[in-house]
């Protein structure tokens, strides 16, 4: 049957794959370079190097709880509906995506720090914004939530909406709709914009230095090993969090590409 | 069943139906009769009756609509039972028992990328019937298929169709499938202009507009000469011509004849038209014809009876296909 196909489409031609080697060879040298570098038999953790890994597991997982649960909505009104001002919309959720993520802090600090016009009435309700686990999370929830609205969007932009209103026609309501057809469809995409999310969370350095220095996670963590003990203290930590952090993607890419080819 | 419906958006439509079996909405493309599909589904806004007030989802319709819309991510029974409510088993059995009435039983396990364009409409049938609905909405259900399987599986589908006894809107500007109808509705500026049984609708368009839309050319206007015995004589702008109507004489009437009906004698009374200009269709030559002080007309003929660009010749009709309409502010013919 081999002779029905393509040839394009049986072989990728010799340049594509030399090309496509590159470029990963390019992409894989730091890591090769951090391979070589990492004193494998001298390796021992730092002090409260544990503490960060569930720091940045434990509060991640709920930034991304938030994200999903406040960014889907978001992401499926800006794919499905058309209205006055919507340029604008799009401009706001791109934002924190373009500001710089020191900046991103700094601007977090103002309104959410102990004097911030946010921050102090949370402050008195109980709700401390700076250097707290819910700070941590407030900073992951930034840095990583305008990646999962944007691709959760295409993901939605991505279904036919005839057959959201074939499902409408079939007699269920809008929101076994989302269930039974938008979700199932889209979840390629959706799947995607959260292992972005979570990788995002995950890394953020700038946010989270200025907003939640403590609780410390692993990105800040390497930060102070670096500073107090030299680059050998951040070589066990970062290998854990690449154990850590990989999962999860990796587990989310398996799931949506198992779905049937149709 | 009768069925209303006013919409002002994407297009003004007011449309007033009898539906009585297998319909055909018959309309130009662009002429709104997705659009009234969708507001009767509740998926446009509209005024209207039955239903209009309700929301989509409870609107006892089932709704095919141009390229089925068959969920990819579901194989075909689980198509067919989505609109079922009930335990996994009970449903599954259900959508079999719907898709074994089609005789699609086969293809359940299939996902519907794999079946060919006739059995997604057969399925799509099949989940929409699942819901037991009052009214079926077919947009355009001949415009995914070719010509050489469309009247296999559209005799399949309508036989499926008058099998559950549901009534049936389909649209289309396809006159194969009005011709197989149980009633026609003609969609002209936005309003239906006339309504009928195939042989009363396609013989005998009320007006020119009907006319037009049911694919005759030759659209004349003419004076009754005299009406002996029931058979007018008419003067079509100087061509002589013969219908069997019961006109007076004198009185003004339209006069609508497909090209297919108008052959070519090679003499006859009066001044001979000219050939003008020819196109070969197939098994046909169309053919293009003009005469001094006589209307312009369109024959297609045989192509074993081509005529040449330039030749004199004599267009007759038979009477059965002159077909009469009033003018405006002109009596009705008879």
């Amino acid at each position: 049957m081999s002779g029905l196909v393509p040839s394009a489409m049986r072989q990728p031609a010799g340049w594509i794959v030399l090309a496509g080697a590159l470029a990963l060879a390019v992409l894989m040298l730091p890591f090769a370079g951090l391979l070589f570098a990492t004193p494998w038999l001298q390796l021992h953790l730092q002090a409260g190097d544990g503490a960060a890994i569930a720091v940045s597991v434990g509060y991640t997982l709920v930034a991304l709880l938030i994200v999903v649960v406040f960014g889907t909505p978001l992401a499926w009104w800006l794919a499905r509906h058309a209205f006055r001002g919507k340029l604008l919309v799009d401009a706001l959720v791109l934002l924190p995506l373009l500001a710089p993520p020191l900046t991103m802090g700094l601007m977090l600090s103002m309104v959410f720090g102990p004097y911030g016009w946010a921050g102090e009435p949370l402050r008195r309700l109980g709700l401390e914004l700076t250097n707290t686990p819910a700070a941590f999370v407030l900073a992951q929830v930034y840095g990583a939530a305008p990646y999962f609205v944007v691709t959760a969007r295409a993901a939605f932009e991505g279904v036919p909406q005839e057959l959201e209103h074939m499902a409408l026609t079939l007699g269920r309501g809008p929101w076994a709709v989302f269930r039974r057809v938008t979700l199932p469809l889209s979840a390629l995409g959706l799947a995607s914009g959260l292992a972005l999310a979570w990788v995002r969370a995950m890394g953020e350095f700038g946010i989270v230095l200025i907003v939640a220095y403590f609780p410390q996670g692993i990105p800040v963590k390497l930060w102070t090993n670096l500073q107090d003990s030299g680059l050998d203290a951040t070589y066990p930590l970062l290998w854990l969090f690449f154990v850590v952090a990989l999962p999860l993607p990796l587990a989310l890419g398996l799931a949506s590409r198992r779905q049937p080819v149709y | 069943m009768r069925l209303h419906y006013r919409l002002q958006h994407p297009l003004a439509l007011d449309v007033d139906l009898e539906l009585d079996g297998f319909t055909v909405l018959y309309g130009q493309s662009g002429s709104g009769k997705t659009s009234l599909l969708k507001a009767v589904a509740g998926l446009l806004p509209a005024l209207g009756t039955p239903w209009a007030a309700w929301p989509a989802q409870r609107r006892p319709i089932g709704y095919l609509p141009q390229g089925c819309a068959l969920f990819p991510h579901l194989r075909v029974w689980q198509n067919v039972a989505f609109a079922l409510d009930g335990t996994r088993a009970r449903r599954r059995a259900r959508a079999l028992q719907l898709l074994d009435n089609l005789d699609l039983a086969a293809l359940a396990e299939r996902w519907p990328g794999e079946i060919s364009g006739g059995q997604q409409q057969r399925v799509a049938l099949a989940r929409a019937l699942a819901r037991e609905p009052q009214l079926l909405l077919l947009d355009e259900p001949t415009s995914a298929l070719d010509q050489i399987t469309r009247e296999e599986v559209m005799g399949d589908l309508i036989d499926g169709i008058r099998r559950s006894g549901v009534p049936a809107l389909a649209t289309s500007h396809d006159l194969h499938l009005a011709s197989i109808a149980d009633s026609i509705a003609l969609l002209h500026g936005g309003r239906v202009i006339q309504q009928g049984s195939p042989a009363q609708v396609i013989h005998r368009p009320v007006s020119a507009a009907a006319a037009r839309l049911l694919g005759m050319h030759n659209i004349l206007e003419a004076t009754v000469l005299a009406n002996p015995h029931g058979q007018a004589e008419l003067d079509c702008q100087g061509w002589r011509l013969h219908a069997a109507a019961a006109l007076p004489a004198g009185s003004r009437t339209g006069v609508a004849i497909p090209a297919e009906a108008v052959r070519l004698a090679d003499s006859g009374p009066g001044q001979p038209m000219i050939v003008t200009r020819l196109r070969e269709e197939g098994f046909f030559t169309r053919t293009w014809l003009r005469g001094e002080h006589l209307p312009s007309l369109e024959a297609l003929l045989p192509r074993t009876s081509a005529a040449t660009v330039g030749q004199p010749c004599w267009p007759t009709v038979a009477m059965a296909h002159v077909h009469l309409f009033a003018l405006d502010a002109n009596p009705a013919p008879a």
